[in-house]
C-alpha cells in the first residue's frame, strides 16, 4: 500500500449572490486552479477525480472531468450532502494508497442561489417530497427546529447556549478573508435576530452561497517541499445509523467514535482544532457529544464555559454558519481544508499555535427527522 | 382531508414504520399490511416563520407526533396545539396533519 497525504487545498470565492456567468462549473473551476496550484501539481498528472454538488446536473463527474480537461483512471460521484466531503477523503485515500490514481482532486461545489436551494430543499428525497414540503416544513430548517427543541429539553440548555457557538465561530470568521460574513456578533444581537423556525433564529441557520472546495491527495513526498503534508490517521462513516427511529440527539458518529479514536491512536484531549459540520449549532454539539469532547455529557457547560470563555478551537474558518454554506459538499470540504492549513501552520490570523492533530467531521442528508449520514477523520501533521 | 394517516406493519414482527419501507427495519420482511394511525402526543412544535424564496410566506406550525402506533411523524398543526397535548392525525394528500382532539 502507498502512502496517501493531502497535499493541497484551494477554494473559489465566496458569494451570497453570484454574478452573471458564474455558475457550479465556473466556481468549480476556480477551487480546482486554486487547489493544483497550492499543492504545486499539474493538472496533467491528476490520475482521479471525485465530486460531490446539487447544482452539477445535467451534467455528472464525467461530464466534469472533460470540461476540466482531465482524462483520469479512478472516478467518484458521491450523494452524501454534508458528509459527501469527508465521504469522498475516505475513498480517495484508499485509492491512493491502492495505487488507483497517483493524484486525486476532491471537489465540492455548488450555486444553487435561493430559489434552487428551496427546490433542493422539498424535493431532497421521496419522504421529504411527499410528506414534509406540503406541510411547508421549511426545508431543514424545520426538521433541525424540532431536534433543537428536543435537544434543549434533554440537556437543559437555553438559546444563549446556541448564541455561543454563533458568536465564537464569527469571531473565527473575521480573520477568515474568505467568509461572507465578517462582522462580529455579540449576544443581544444573537438573542434580537428574527426567528426563522422557532426556536432557530438568524445567526442558526447556515447562510447559503455559491462557492467551491477542492483537495488534492496524492504520496505525501508529491507535496511542495518544506511544507509538512497532511496524512489521516482514522476516518470512519456512518449511513442510516438509526433507520430514523431515534431523537436525532445522536448522530451515526456515536457508532464509531470509540473505533476511530482506538484507530488513531489518540484521544478527544489530544485534539488541537476540529472542524464539526455546522449546518446548525444543535448539531455542533451532537457530534462533538458523540466524539466524547465534551465531559459529562454536559452541553450547557461547554456551550458556556469551552465556547464562551475558553475559545476551544471549533470551526476556526468561521464554520458555515459565518463563511457560508456553498452546498453540504463544498461546505463539510471547507472544514477539511481548514484542518489541513491550520497543520501545515498556513492559517493566518487565526493559526492555532503548534496544531498537530486535527479532528474534521461531515453530517448530513436529513431524510426525514434528521440526517442519516456522518463521517470523521483524525488528521494529522505529517512529521 | 382523510382521518387517520397511513402506516405500514410488518406482516411478520408487527413493527409500524412511517414513512413505507422495502423492508422491514427490524426484521427484513418484506410484506407490510396498510394501517392507519389516529392520534398521538406532541413533543416539540415549530413555527416556519420564512421561506426560502418566498417573501409571501405566512408562518405555519408544525410538529413532532409520537403516534399512539409507535413511530414519530412530523405533522402540520391547525391549531395552536403545544406540547403535551393530544392531537387527531388526518391526511391531507400525503402529508400528516393534526389538530387538538376533542374529548
Amino acid at each position: 500500500m502507498n502512502n496517501a497525504a493531502i497535499i493541497g487545498v484551494g477554494q473559489s470565492a465566496y458569494t451570497r449572490r453570484p454574478e452573471p456567468g458564474q455558475s457550479t462549473h465556473t466556481f468549480i473551476r476556480d477551487a480546482v486552479v486554486a487547489a493544483l496550484r497550492d499543492a504545486q501539481v499539474d493538472a496533467a498528472d491528476v490520475q482521479g477525480m471525485a465530486v460531490a454538488s446539487f447544482s452539477l446536473a445535467p451534467d455528472t463527474a464525467v461530464d466534469l472531468a472533460w470540461k476540466l480537461g482531465l482524462s483520469l483512471r479512478w472516478l467518484l460521484q458521491d450523494t452524501n450532502g454534508g458528509s459527501s466531503a469527508m465521504n469522498m477523503l475516505g475513498h480517495a485515500l484508499r485509492g491512493v494508497e491502492t495505487g488507483a490514481a497517483d493524484v486525486i482532486l476532491v471537489i465540492g461545489g455548488d450555486a444553487t442561489g435561493l430559489a434552487g436551494y428551496g427546490k433542493i430543499a422539498s424535493n431532497y428525497n421521496i419522504a421529504t417530497r411527499d410528506h414534509l414540503a406540503p406541510l411547508g416544513h421549511g426545508g431543514p430548517n424545520g426538521v433541525y427546529a424540532l431536534v433543537t427543541s428536543r435537544q434543549m429539553k434533554k440537556y437543559g440548555l437555553q438559546k444563549s447556549d446556541y448564541g455561543q457557538i454563533a458568536i465564537a465561530q464569527r469571531a473565527w470568521a473575521a480573520k477568515n478573508p474568505f467568509a461572507v460574513y465578517r462582522t462580529p456578533l455579540t449576544m443581544e444581537e444573537y438573542l434580537a435576530a428574527p426567528m426563522v423556525a422557532d426556536p432557530l433564529s438568524r445567526y442558526d441557520c447556515v447562510p447559503v452561497v455559491a462557492g467551491a472546495q477542492a483537495i488534492v491527495l496524492a504520496h505525501p513526498d508529491r507535496g511542495p517541499g518544506g511544507r509538512a503534508p497532511v496524512r489521516i490517521r482514522a476516518h470512519r462513516a456512518s449511513f442510516n445509523y438509526d433507520n430514523q427511529e431515534g431523537d436525532g440527539l445522536q448522530t451515526g458518529i456515536s457508532t464509531f467514535a470509540d473505533d476511530l479514536w482506538k484507530q488513531a491512536g489518540v484521544a478527544p484531549r489530544d485534539i488541537d482544532v476540529a472542524s464539526i459540520y455546522d449546518d446548525y449549532p444543535t448539531m455542533v454539539l451532537a457530534q462533538l457529544d458523540d466524539l466524547g469532547m465534551i465531559a459529562g455529557h454536559d452541553l450547557a457547560r461547554y456551550c458556556r464555559h469551552d465556547i464562551g470563555e475558553k475559545r476551544v478551537p471549533i470551526n476556526t474558518w468561521g464554520g458555515m454558519m459565518s463563511a457560508g454554506q456553498p452546498g453540504g459538499p463544498a461546505g463539510g470540504l471547507n472544514g477539511i481544508s481548514e484542518a489541513v492549513l491550520q497543520l501545515q501552520h498556513r492559517a493566518g490570523d487565526r493559526q492555532v499555535k503548534n496544531a498537530r492533530l486535527a479532528l474534521a467531521t461531515g453530517y448530513g442528508m436529513t431524510m426525514y427527522r434528521y440526517g442519516g449520514t456522518a463521517a470523521a477523520a483524525i488528521l494529522e501533521r505529517a512529521p | 382531508m382523510s382521518p387517520g394517516v397511513g402506516i405500514w406493519r410488518c406482516r411478520s414482527c408487527r413493527t409500524a414504520v412511517f414513512p413505507q419501507r422495502l423492508l422491514c427495519p427490524h426484521c427484513h420482511g418484506q410484506e407490510f399490511d396498510e394501517d392507519r394511525v389516529h392520534e398521538g402526543v406532541v413533543e416539540e412544535i415549530s413555527i416556519i416563520r420564512h421561506m426560502i424564496g418566498q417573501p409571501d410566506w405566512k408562518p405555519r406550525r408544525i410538529a413532532n407526533v409520537r403516534t399512539a402506533s409507535g413511530p414519530s411523524i412530523t405533522v402540520g398543526l391547525r391549531d395552536e396545539s403545544g406540547p403535551g397535548a393530544v392531537v387527531e392525525l388526518f391526511e391531507d394528500e400525503k402529508a400528516p396533519v393534526g389538530k387538538a382532539k376533542v374529548r
